[in-house]
């Protein structure tokens, strides 16, 4: 679930505003470090949920105000540089400000400790995760499918030059649009942070694993991505079980195989 | 036109020649390694339009593939070099038939993640890579009877050999290929209307690219005796895309120039500060911002023009910049 958020997340940017989004694992990474820091200056838990992806968000919009706007007519070669360079320095600022050590993060006192699922015992704090993205996936889906402002995005993907037509201002989509993937991204890293705790890179593998939920999922396509998400996960955790060590690169052999099979992805139409 | 050529090549020899007095010479011969790192990105960055972000893959398995048989089996160089070249190109035909199976940025996507697949799988694969420890220990057995320890000698192997890619290249872009592979970049459409197969076309530029990575690569562990895990991670693919960038892309010479500025500036840089990829990444913020149309353009501009006519003051003026 938590692949589907980043998918998402990474769907939206990449189909609005079209270009390639390299800094989507380092906003991964920098929405727990937010949390971590939340939590340590207010000491609540919820409340830290809440404003890390926000600042994760907040940050986004200033990124596409102050680079990405100057870039849309630019190649995609200017464009990944950015964002390359965008999480270069998020990363390395990351170390700077906190430690090139990787550190923990306890869940809420609520949530720890394990429930008995009858076939299984489960960590509470995982099921939250699961149970929230879910929420969290969902709320997007509705956001984007049901509101107006979902409408206008969607329609953004579609068409810019429409869009722009017909009187929207398209920049403040753009920024929108990038604001939100960031804090999906954002979020999706905070809830990450009490499960495997934090390090500097650990937006690097998020990345990838984003990037192939959407080139399955095909741009745009958000149930895709959810599916998409799903598809990865699952076959991570099955690997896990029997293979540990392979568990990251089955997720690109699975990747590979589908693109071999079907080159226009899962649910692709371009 | 013929004689603007030989100048090119007069400058370059030039370089070649008078780099080890001004640099160290493990750095001048990391210099011309990643040239011919660039060289093979340039053909399908530069020349076939395909941004690839995922070069690293080729680069660091031939380093790997290579490494280990010169480490357990003693093997010779040219054995080692021909077996680099192969396995970038293998790799990069296994990769590239993936990639081409989608254009724009899911292309980009796509070779970012099946680099990421290899990366993972060198980070896996402890006991043959070494994981995250790299793969220390890569002899540098003597190269037809010359002991090439030393390190001038080494360089002017290096030299040697990129001086020979550097042809090859030109030979390459100037053939039929590589006229075929411009006009993908100018109009993929029309391409495939006058009856080119495209995707095979895309392809080639990639076996041919990755053949170059892998030579790089082979240079490269044979250079540092080590095979470190960062050779095939993305934040190296990263970088030679920035090399080739900033030297101006599709042009011949761009990636030389390019990897010069790189490895120069980031060698220098790296040695005072340990945070020096934030340093790199601002460089990489600001170039993209602000020099976009001004530096990159004037400078590719003032090299196919220019600076052919005095490469190696020209070349160390604006690399101070």
């Amino acid at each position: 679930m938590l692949y589907a958020l980043m998918g998402i997340g990474l769907s939206i940017i990449t189909g609005v505003l079209n270009i390639p989004n390299f800094a989507h694992g380092a906003l991964f990474a920098l929405g727990a470090y937010f949390l971590y820091t939340a939590i340590q200056l207010i000491g609540n838990f919820w409340l830290a949920l809440l404003l890390a992806p926000l600042g994760v968000g907040l940050l986004g919009v200033l990124i596409e105000y102050g680079g990405i706007r100057l870039l849309y007519k630019a190649g995609h070669d200017y464009q990944l540089l950015l964002t390359f360079g965008l999480s270069l320095i998020v990363t390395e600022s990351i170390i700077i400000v906190w430690s090139p050590v990787g550190m923990s993060q306890l869940p809420p006192p609520i949530l720890r400790g394990g429930v008995d699922l009858g076939i299984t015992f489960y960590p509470k704090y995982r099921l939250f995760v699961m149970v929230s993205a879910a929420l969290l996936v969902l709320g997007a889906w509705l956001f984007l499918e049901k509101t107006r402002y979902g409408a206008i995005m969607r329609a953004g993907i579609e068409d810019k030059e429409m869009v722009a037509l017909l009187g929207i201002d398209i920049h403040r989509l753009f920024t929108a649009a990038f604001a939100l993937g960031c804090v999906l991204a954002g979020i999706a890293g905070a809830l990450t942070a009490p499960i495997r705790g934090l390090n500097p890179w650990m937006g690097v593998d998020m990345l990838g694993i984003a990037f192939v939920v959407v080139a399955l999922a095909g741009l745009g396509n958000l149930l895709g991505s959810i599916a998409a998400g799903l598809l990865v996960g699952l076959a991570q955790s099955l690997v896990a079980l029997v293979w540990p060590e392979a568990s990251v690169a089955v997720i690109f052999a699975v990747m590979a195989a589908v693109l071999l099979v079907r080159p226009q992805g899962l649910f692709g139409i371009r | 036109m013929q004689f603007k050529v030989s100048k090119a090549w007069l400058a370059i020899v030039a370089a070649v020649v008078l780099l080890p007095v001004f640099v160290r010479h493990a750095i001048a011969t990391e210099i011309w390694i990643f040239a011919i790192f660039g060289l093979g990105l340039n053909l399908l960055m530069g020349y076939a339009g395909l941004l690839s972000f995922g070069q690293a893959t080729f680069f660091g398995s031939a380093a790997y593939v290579a490494g280990y048989l010169l480490k357990y089996f003693g093997v010779n160089v040219f054995l080692a070099l021909g077996v680099g070249i192969v396995v970038g190109a293998v790799s990069a035909a296994a990769v590239g038939y993936l990639c081409v199976q989608r254009s724009g940025l899911y292309f980009i996507m796509l070779t970012f993640a099946l680099n990421q697949m290899f990366y993972f799988t060198a980070y896996q694969w402890t006991t043959v890579t070494g994981g995250e420890d790299g793969m220390p220990g890569i002899p540098r057995p003597s190269l037809l009877g010359f002991d090439i320890h030393r390190p001038l000698a080494y360089y002017s192997a290096v030299a040697v050999l990129f001086l020979l890619s550097l042809w090859v290249m030109k030979r390459i872009v100037e053939s039929p290929l590589g006229k075929i592979l411009q006009a993908i970049r100018e109009n993929e459409l029309r391409a495939e209307a006058l009856g080119y197969n495209v995707p095979r076309m895309k392809l080639a530029a990639f076996v041919v690219g990755g053949a170059f990575s892998g030579l790089a690569g082979v240079l490269y562990a044979m250079l540092f005796g080590i095979v470190p895990l960062e050779s095939i991670g993305f934040v190296f693919s990263g970088n030679v895309v920035f090399a080739t960038l900033i030297g101006g892309s599709g042009s011949l010479y761009g990636p030389v120039i390019g990897s010069f500025v790189f490895i120069w500036l980031s060698e220098s840089v790296s040695s005072m500060w340990a945070r020096w990829p934030l340093l790199l990444g601002v460089a990489f913020v600001i170039v993209v911002l602000f020099f976009r149309g001004g530096v990159v353009e004037a400078w590719a501009r003032f090299w196919v023009w220019r600076a052919v006519r005095r490469a190696p003051d020209g070349v160390q003026a604006d690399a101070s910049r």
